[in-house]
């Protein structure tokens, strides 16, 4: 029967995870954004830490299943309170842990997953690169077989959690002639491996306080894929991309509903020509305009959620319908804020300016909305 | 939560929408281009029991829930029904003959029910005049209680159903100086002296659902014929609310389904530049947008639907925001539709023309899209 009602259980979710995040994490996003990259690693470890110690890390993730809709419930509260912070542990519970937990061998599972849950691992997931990122086959990281390792060599432009991680699942060719399906391998090295080396920090537009790197590999010697079977990492990697499309849509509304909260608070506060600027209906329909995004972007999202988590065979449409409509919707609603709070939100410092630098990431994470329309019309076309 | 319909509901969906494709969209091309309403169309509706959904059996009805309701209405618009005629399905069964079902006293209901379950009779709502549209409020259609009648004297406009209506559902004021408080609803009958009703308009869209203006001079309503008692129709029409934000807005769900199968059959066949062009990255733009409106459109829907057949209030700013949201991303998802279709997007054989015309529908009748914002926006505020 059709209801829209989160369960009990999901509802405490994010009650605990709302409270728990304006008053720990939220107070920090300003100074995670505006310090010193150098200090970015040690900040964001504190968060983490902070998270784990509450029990709260894992974002929907446990050692038995990935649970979608806790995972879009707990990270848009996170992302509302920081989206920064949001990144970073998603990189290290959902995408890390994820993957191992769909193609990790049950001995990796267990050595990693509950650390990793705990906050007492920190992991990160390195595919992407300068000349490839929607087209990942295009990626020129290379592994070769040697006894009984590989030596990779390859350069990672930039890895989110690269400065702070443990260890690092890097995508690889070990068949390049084979082509991404056949012939791309997951392996999980260690920070201290011989051969890799992690570079500066990177400064980003928005997301400032997600430390970022650059990751790179010389003659890296690794025995260890994610799971027993090489050549089995392409698509591995595309389901938990795909289940991904989640948790980049619970950013995005975290962040809109963030905006949206602020936008409130001022509209009701400001006056002009006598009048709380919200009654003037420029404004008051700008935050109409910034509701139902938001609204709607919710009910996308929850109910892609809910179809990976029922196993529906749209899932991954719809969860590319709702990252894209999350995405090209909190763009809108930053541009909107940002227009509502005009000369008082521009300057540095200001609330509405770090969002509207964070939000501009949501069409970009993760396969671009120019890729998932595509994604979405090739579903479609072919159906 | 659970976004699964019940094996029942699905069923239900299913023949409706074998049967309004076999039997009632290849009547429905011609009923939109000479812009008239079709009795055959009407007979076919009623033959298949949708005139009566929501009433109780012993009237007459179904006893169907909301979202059953909705539905039906998404899979005839699906089959391919024309806009018109599911206005006029929404005008009779919903704005006439819910408010009658959820407002009269059993002798209403028993009167008039019955002959609207049955289709006998069809029926029509009045609440906007031509000076009180989005101001609904400040209608001047009086009732003055004179003995053992009230009489009517004022005028409505854009009213769907009312060239062909037996019995209209008609808001007026007792006192105008109660402004919105003095609003009061009647059940009117076409034979009540002083009553009549306009030409038939020329509208741009939903060709097939006759509109007109609907006179009241110095019209004779017997006292029992007040619906839901002096002084209550503000709230009645705004509680028609929960209707208009579910299963009125249900065709459009349709709507989007059948456009985007319109669209993609049309993206397959079409070659240009020697190939089809749903390999242009242009066209796959719209198609996805198409795919992306009908998810949302059909999860906002069902939420009022579902949450009214769970017991729950509707909450008014979510009722809100489907309706501006099917309205104003209604008409470009139809302009994305003639898009896809080129030059062939304006010829009436495509069906997708008609969408284009009756898209607009979607964010004017009912409440505009501005005065949707306007709610929102004051609700935001507190």
């Amino acid at each position: 029967m059709i209801d829209y009602e989160l369960t009990d259980k999901e509802k405490r979710l994010q009650n605990v995870m709302a409270e728990f995040c304006s008053r720990e994490i939220a107070p920090r996003a300003e100074i995670l954004d505006e310090c010193p990259k150098e200090e970015v690693a040690k900040l964001a470890k504190e968060n983490l830490q902070k998270l784990a110690d509450a029990n709260l890390l894992s974002l929907g993730m446990s050692e038995e299943n990935i649970d979608m809709v806790c995972h879009y419930v707990a990270g848009e509260e996170l992302a509302k309170a920081c989206a920064s912070t949001f990144l970073c542990a998603r990189a290290s519970t959902f995408l890390c842990a994820g993957i191992l937990k769909l193609l990790g061998t049950p001995e990796q599972k267990q050595r990693l997953i509950p650390d990793l849950l705990k906050g007492n691992l920190i992991g990160a997931l390195a595919y992407s690169e300068a000349e490839a990122g929607s087209d990942i086959a295009e990626i020129g990281t290379e592994a070769v077989k040697e006894g009984d390792s590989w030596v990779i060599n390859g350069v990672k432009n930039i890895v989110v959690n690269a400065p702070i991680a443990d260890f690092f699942v890097v995508l690889a060719y070990t068949n390049k002639k084979a082509g991404p399906y056949a012939g791309m391998s997951l392996f999980l090295i260690d920070k201290v491996n011989h051969g890799l080396s992690i570079g500066e920090p990177i400064e980003t537009m928005g997301l400032r306080g997600a430390p970022k790197a650059a990751l790179y590999l010389n003659d890296c010697k690794v025995k260890e894929i994610v799971g027993d079977i090489p050549e089995n990492g392409y698509a591995q990697l595309k389901r938990i991309l795909e289940m991904g499309t989640i948790g980049v849509a619970s950013m995005c509304i975290g962040v809109g509903t963030a905006c949206m909260e602020k936008a409130i608070q001022y509209a009701k506060k400001r006056k002009t020509f006598g009048l709380p600027i919200g009654v003037h209906q420029e404004i008051g329909f700008k935050l109409a305009d910034i509701f139902w995004n938001n609204d709607i972007g919710r009910m996308l999202s929850l109910r892609a959620a809910w179809a990976f988590n029922s196993g529906e065979h749209e899932s991954e449409v719809l969860g590319s319908c709702a990252r894209l409509f999350a995405g090209e919707g909190v763009t809108k609603i930053a541009n909107w804020s940002m227009q509502i709070f005009a000369g008082s939100g521009y300057f540095k410092g200001s609330d509405i300016e770090r969002l509207y630098r964070d939000a501009r990431f949501g069409e970009i994470c993760e396969g671009t909305t120019e890729i998932h329309r595509l994604l979405i019309a090739k579903c479609e076309l072919d159906s | 939560m659970d976004f699964t319909f019940s094996e029942e509901q699905r069923m239900f969906r299913d023949t409706v929408y074998r049967y309004a494709k076999e039997e009632i969209t290849p009547l429905c091309e011609d009923a939109d281009l000479k812009g008239e309403f079709s009795f055959e169309v009407w007979n076919k509706i009623v033959a298949m029991g949708l005139t009566g959904l929501p009433f109780a059996e012993e009237l007459g009805g179904a006893g169907a829930d909301f979202v059953t309701c909705s539905l039906a209405s998404e899979a005839m618009a699906h089959a391919g029904v024309d806009g018109g005629h599911m206005l006029a399905l929404g005008a009779h069964t919903y704005l006439c003959g819910a408010t009658i079902n959820d407002w009269g006293t059993q002798e209403q209901k028993k009167k008039y029910i019955p002959k609207i379950a049955s289709g006998e009779w069809i029926g029509c709502m009045g609440l906007t005049e031509p000076g009180a549209g989005s101001d609904a409020a400040s209608l001047r259609t009086t009732a003055v209680k004179r003995g053992d009648k009230y009489i009517l004297n004022g005028s409505k406009t854009f009213i769907t159903n009312a060239p062909l209506a037996q019995v209209m559902v008609v808001y007026a004021t007792l006192d105008r100086s109660l402004k919105h408080k003095g609003i009061t609803a009647f059940i009117l009958e076409r034979d009540f002296p002083g009553f009549s009703t306009g030409q038939p308009f020329h509208k741009m869209g939903c060709r097939a659902s006759a509109t007109s203006e609907v006179f009241f001079e110095d019209c004779e309503v017997p006292v029992e014929n007040c619906l839901g008692g002096e002084y209550k129709g503000w709230n009645m029409a705004l509680g028609t609310v929960e209707w208009d934000r579910s299963v009125l807005l249900a065709p459009g769900v349709g709507g989007a389904m059948f456009t985007l199968e319109q669209c993609i059959r049309y993206a397959n066949e079409r070659h240009q530049f020697g190939r089809p062009i749903r390999d242009f990255q242009a066209i796959q733009h719209r198609i996805a947008n198409i795919k992306i409106f009908l998810e949302a459109i059909r999860l906002a829907v069902y939420r009022v639907a579902s949450s009214k057949d769970n017991g729950q209030m509707i909450n008014p700013l979510i009722a809100a925001v489907n309706k501006l949201y099917m309205g104003d991303e209604g008409c470009n998802m139809a302009a994305d539709a003639i898009m896809i279709h080129g030059g062939y997007g304006l010829m009436h054989e495509y069906p997708v023309e008609w969408g284009y015309r009756d898209a607009p529908l979607g964010a004017i009748g009912g409440g505009t899209s501005d005065i949707m914002r306007l709610v929102i926006s004051r609700l935001m505020l507190g």
